[in-house]
């Protein structure tokens, strides 16, 4: 896989340390999720990649060259913290601003503002907008110049749940395109939606770097229901495949074991030899909120 | 060179305070170099500036320079406002983001500084010469060119005060305190000045005084606002008043306080740039 991204370790420090020695890389073609609890130097983090923060130590790589340097900048479309634009200014001259400065032609402006649904607001000056018509906005911005990789730092920070539906069709779209995106969050149901990577910081550390579903070597669970549950309690017992049966309100939640793996189908198929046929199975992976938790939790 | 200039363009073209501090400064700069045409009553008398013989060359360059410089405030309001106001909206963070280098920055707000610094002294250059060959007693060649050079020292002039205003505002990022520190800064100025006048005549006699005050070099002089200063001196003591109570008029080029300008320019300039690439934003 082509690398995009290559971070080596990276480290800033201010008064104390905020990021810590920290090494990831970001192939291309991925959607990346930069996971962290406030404080944990998510956004420090892309201020260094962005060339806004200067590094104590460590370097980077951007396409294969060493450090940011406005040449690289023009193939990243950004968005930190909260959307920046000129508040005297209208959307479209704003975005001409950025056209310019990115060398990008004038006739993606009406393109890019079509995308995020504010092509008729162009005229408006900045300050009338709304705070989801200005993260659209940021989002438009940072499409301007088709970039290879976008950088995404809360998105969908302060918005209404209508807003953060909208920004996540507009992010799943992009991502469809192939762009590498890389998106902090401390929204987890968020970063699960559109995700395939995580990088898991905490307190400035990086613990985890990889596939989503390769986060921790858990097996996930089955939710089960049959007409007769203490029997089906027993013969889940007795198969063995499994680390604990609990019921929970009237379904049987069964944990399954780390070297195990049993598809939804074989263990229909195993009770039902048993005589005990169904009513409800589902096989569940943990959510992302509870595999970070455990995540967390195991590196203290 | 052109992308920052539209970039400045677009950027200031639909700042309020940018288009009323420039429509003001100019309509007042004109108004201004008018000013000897006006009787003005003062201690029961009349003065007319025009009858003072302001308006003569050579002594006009002098004349219409000076007074005119006294606006550089309102030119350097606009200045402020404009590279202050990048920081307050934390638009640099974000130009830089966009892949504007900071090198490209800090020549964008050099540009307007140059253009507006140019404007203002092509039009005092035309109004003076308009005036000149309006009202001076003499309109021979030799007489007229013969201080053209206040033009230049005005242009230097101009330009070191904007270089400083716009160090002071990379440096301090608010447009108050921008102004606070200026205001400092001539205060303190002053100061020095005094005290190392003091320090050189204490305990000389009245002749010796003089001649200290007359000949001798004054670091303080070099100091930015001071040298800025030296470079146009003021003209009132070239009124036909003035000679008649006995004050003689002696003028020496300010070569120092040329050069001081010009390297507090580099200074001001390369440590815009310093603080730009030091600090984290």
């Amino acid at each position: 896989m082509e690398k995009v991204l290559s971070v080596k370790n990276l480290t800033k420090k201010f008064k104390r340390i905020v990021v810590n020695n920290i090494s990831f890389d970001v192939e291309k073609g991925n959607v990346y999720g930069l996971l962290g609890p406030n404080g944990s130097g998510k956004s420090t983090t892309f201020g260094m990649l962005l060339s806004t923060i200067n590094p104590t130590s460590g370097e980077w790589y951007w396409f294969g060259k060493k450090g940011t340097d406005s040449d690289t900048l023009k193939k990243i479309g950004a968005i930190i913290e909260q959307p920046n634009f000129y508040p005297y200014l209208s959307a479209e001259t704003n975005l001409k601003i950025v056209a310019e400065i990115k060398g990008t032609p004038f006739h993606r402006i009406d393109e890019v503002l079509q995308t995020v649904g504010l092509l008729e607001r162009k005229k408006d000056t900045f300050k009338t907008y709304s705070l989801g018509m200005k993260q659209r906005l940021a989002i438009a911005s940072a499409m301007l110049n088709n970039p290879e990789v976008m950088i995404l730092d809360e998105p969908t920070n302060g918005l209404d749940p209508e807003g953060i539906i909208q920004i996540r069709e507009i992010i799943s779209n992009i991502a469809k395109q192939g762009i590498t995106i890389i998106i902090a969050s401390h929204l987890l149901d968020e970063i699960e939606k559109i995700c395939s990577h995580v990088i898991v910081l905490k307190e400035g550390n990086s613990i985890y770097c990889g596939r989503v579903d390769e986060m921790t070597a858990n097996n996930g669970y089955f939710e089960l229901k049959a007409d007769n549950n203490t029997l089906l309690l027993n013969a889940l017992n007795s198969l063995g495949w499994f680390t604990a049966v609990h019921p929970e309100g009237d379904l049987l939640k069964a944990q399954i074991r780390d070297d195990a793996s049993i598809s939804a189908s074989s263990l229909n198929q195993k009770l039902a030899e048993q005589g005990i046929f169904l009513s409800h199975l589902t096989k569940k992976k943990m959510s992302l909120e509870s595999q970070f938790l455990e995540l967390v939790k195991n590196t203290n | 060179m052109i992308k920052l200039l539209k970039l400045e363009y677009y950027k200031n073209l639909n700042y309020r305070p940018f288009k009323i501090f420039t429509i003001l400064y100019f309509a007042i700069l004109i108004a201004l170099l008018f000013i000897g045409l006006v009787d003005f009553d003062l201690f029961g008398g009349t003065i007319n500036l025009k009858e003072q013989g302001i308006y003569n060359f050579p002594g006009i360059w002098n004349f219409t320079t000076w007074i005119v410089a006294l606006l550089k405030i309102f030119l350097g309001l606009i200045i402020v406002f404009s590279i202050s106001q990048e920081f307050s909206n934390r638009m640099f963070k974000q130009n830089t983001i966009d892949g504007l280098s900071r090198k490209e920055f800090i020549s964008s707000k050099l540009l307007t500084i140059s253009f507006f610094t140019i404007v203002s002294t092509i039009i005092v250059f035309g109004i003076t010469i308009f005036l000149g060959y309006r009202y001076s007693d003499t309109t021979e060649s030799a007489k007229v060119f013969e201080e053209i050079f206040f033009i230049g020292n005005y242009f230097v002039k101009l330009f070191t005060f904007f270089c400083f205003l716009m160090f002071l505002s990379v440096l301090l990022r608010k447009s108050v305190f921008v102004f606070l520190a200026l205001f400092v800064f001539w205060i303190g100025e002053a100061i020095l000045s005094g005290v190392e006048v003091f320090m050189k005549v204490r305990g000389l006699q009245e002749a010796q005084r003089n001649a200290v005050l007359q000949n001798d070099f004054f670091i303080t002089h070099l100091l930015p606002l001071e040298s800025m200063s030296s470079l146009i001196p003021n003209p009132i003591m070239r009124l036909k008043m003035a000679k008649m109570i006995g004050l003689k008029y002696e003028f020496h080029y300010p070569t120092e306080s040329l050069i001081a300008c010009l390297v507090w320019c580099g200074i001001f300039i390369f440590g815009s740039y310093w603080i730009l690439k030091r600090r984290d934003w």
